[in-house]
């Protein structure tokens, strides 16, 4: 089932990464981490199903290097566990590190939920007012990317048919020299395309008058709903952080803000698109069971 | 005065030194936001630059296909970790300009992020590989240096150790050490090195090899089509 968060408009979507990637950046205090791994984590599942385990459990060793290395070079702190090279290991620098690397893992579970989310065409779709040549420029590069890998294997498959293609058991020069073969016939073949096609945008009319863009989303009244919410949550955090409640410091000494209302907040507006899918998938369930 | 150059200012003058500011008031991974937030606003010039000058159709196809050729580049040389798309980055910026460079290499990372996964990297390496090719356009312009393949190899490697990978690494320090001091720096550097460097010679052999005859084949376009002439004028 497709997820209902994605079906929001771009706009929506967009805003909402915003904010929850750009406040994984600031924020170090360890309860907030937690509530942006957990809620990153079940939305990443979420959106990839089972096969989404294997990247969360290999974001654990990358979490355990960044956390054991911090002390290392952080020699601040007040608790000496041992010492390394003649320097101090902390158990507070161990946890900053800790936090740092939760940090990472919030970052890189957010920006693996945004390129299931964003879609190119989203994002063209997007920006395709903003910035109408640059858009065009990715919408032609999105197309021909996949284009040119067929027209690669294309060449690649005609060299071999004359006998000119590479074997398996081929060393690596061969490999390199019949590449750039391939690569300077792709090249020649997709420059007098690219003239063409040229051409034929102008004889069409490119550049005549202001480009119009084909919008295929629409700000429906959920969507506006949706954005007041999370404006309004995105505010309070904000707000907490100006109260203080973001405050976390590890090095020399552990201090950390009690947890208050900002978590609440902080909480919910990652748990926005978690709740549209369950809230779809329970809608869907219903429906169904009434038949 | 230009839109573009009204913009220029305004990013010196205003929007950096007020990121600036604020960012060094910001708690957690401060550097590491507020240096993207200064790349974003540094890339903010030259996409407006292209825009106000309304590209023509030709002209926007071929940087498309430059583009698409250094994404794609990666299927037709079948050897794992080889990466073409700087040296393609780096031809387009030889034989277009550079500011034709410089958006082939900005478009080329972001687009390629979007079949390999966009991270907190994207902005880095669209600025990495798009002054990079701007830099190639630039040193290369009016006879500036020869365009033979062992000047262009040896460019692509010093651009790749020097100003593309160190860049790199530069928003990995940013992400993973909390305190920035010499030794962590030496260590990031130091390990990004290895990386670097394998891709510098990456870049090298193509130069060497193909070089050339990739070059003649874009020259050969401009030629023929009489295209992009008014941009030699850098």
């Amino acid at each position: 089932m497709a997820d209902a968060f994605s079906k929001c408009h771009p706009a929506v979507n967009f805003l909402f990464f915003v904010g929850a990637i750009g406040m994984s950046v600031v924020i170090q205090h360890p309860a907030y981490l937690f509530a942006g791994i957990v809620t990153g984590a079940i939305y990443y599942l979420l959106l990839n199903g089972k096969k989404a385990w294997k990247t969360i459990l290999s974001l654990l060793p990358m979490f355990l290097v960044l956390t054991v290395i911090n002390p290392l070079f952080n020699t601040l702190g007040v608790t000496k566990l041992f010492e390394v090279f003649g320097r101090k290991y902390t158990i507070e620098a161990l946890l900053y590190g800790a936090a740092l690397a939760s940090m990472f893992v919030i970052m890189m579970l957010w920006f693996g939920c945004y390129n299931k989310v964003l879609t190119s065409d989203k994002f063209t779709c997007l920006f395709g007012n903003l910035i109408p040549s640059i858009s065009l420029l990715l919408l032609m590069v999105f197309r021909m990317v996949p284009n040119f890998i067929r027209k690669t294997q294309q060449i690649i498959g005609a060299r071999m048919s004359i006998g000119k293609g590479i074997s398996e058991t081929a060393t690596t020069k061969e490999k390199i020299q019949d590449g750039g073969t391939v690569l300077g016939a792709l090249t020649s073949w997709a420059l007098e395309g690219s003239v063409v096609t040229g051409d034929s945008m102008r004889a069409r009319g490119y550049g005549a008058a202001k480009r119009s863009s084909f919008m295929i989303y629409r700000m429906t009244g959920t969507d506006w709903i949706l954005l007041v919410v999370m404006l309004v949550l995105l505010g309070v955090t904000i707000a907490a952080a100006f109260f203080g409640q973001f405050v976390a410091t590890f090095v020399p000494a552990i201090d950390i803000a009690p947890v208050s209302w900002g978590l609440a907040a902080y909480t919910c507006y990652l748990l926005i698109p978690t709740a549209l899918h369950i809230k779809e998938a329970f809608q869907w369930h219903i429906s169904r069971s009434k038949i | 005065m230009k839109k573009s150059n009204i913009a220029t200012l305004i990013v010196f003058f205003l929007l950096i030194p007020v990121t600036l500011f604020f960012g060094s008031k910001l708690p957690g991974r401060g550097y590491y936001i507020t240096g993207t937030a200064i790349i974003l606003e540094l890339m903010i010039p030259f996409f407006m630059a292209f825009e106000g000058k309304k590209p023509q159709a030709r002209e926007l196809v071929v940087i498309a296909v430059m583009c698409a050729i250094a994404i794609a580049a990666r299927v037709a040389i079948p050897i794992p970790n080889f990466k073409a798309i700087f040296a393609v980055i780096m031809l387009s910026g030889i034989a277009f300009g550079p500011e034709a460079g410089f958006m082939v290499g900005a478009i080329s990372a972001f687009a390629s992020n979007f079949f390999y996964g966009q991270g907190p990297y994207t902005p880095w390496q669209m600025m990495a590989y798009g002054a990079g090719g701007m830099l190639a356009g630039f040193c290369f312009a009016k006879g500036r240096l020869p365009k033979k393949p062992l000047t262009m190899a040896v460019f692509g490697f010093l651009a790749v150790v020097l100003w593309v990978g160190p860049l790199l690494d530069t928003s990995s320090v940013f992400l993973m050490l909390s305190d920035i001091n010499w030794n962590s720096l030496l260590l990031t550097y130091g390990a990004g090195l290895s990386v670097n460097i394998s891709q510098a010679a990456c870049t090298v052999l193509i130069m060497l090899l193909f070089g050339r005859p990739l070059l003649d084949k874009l020259d050969r376009i401009k030629v023929k089509y009489g295209m992009m002439e008014d941009e030699n004028g850098l």
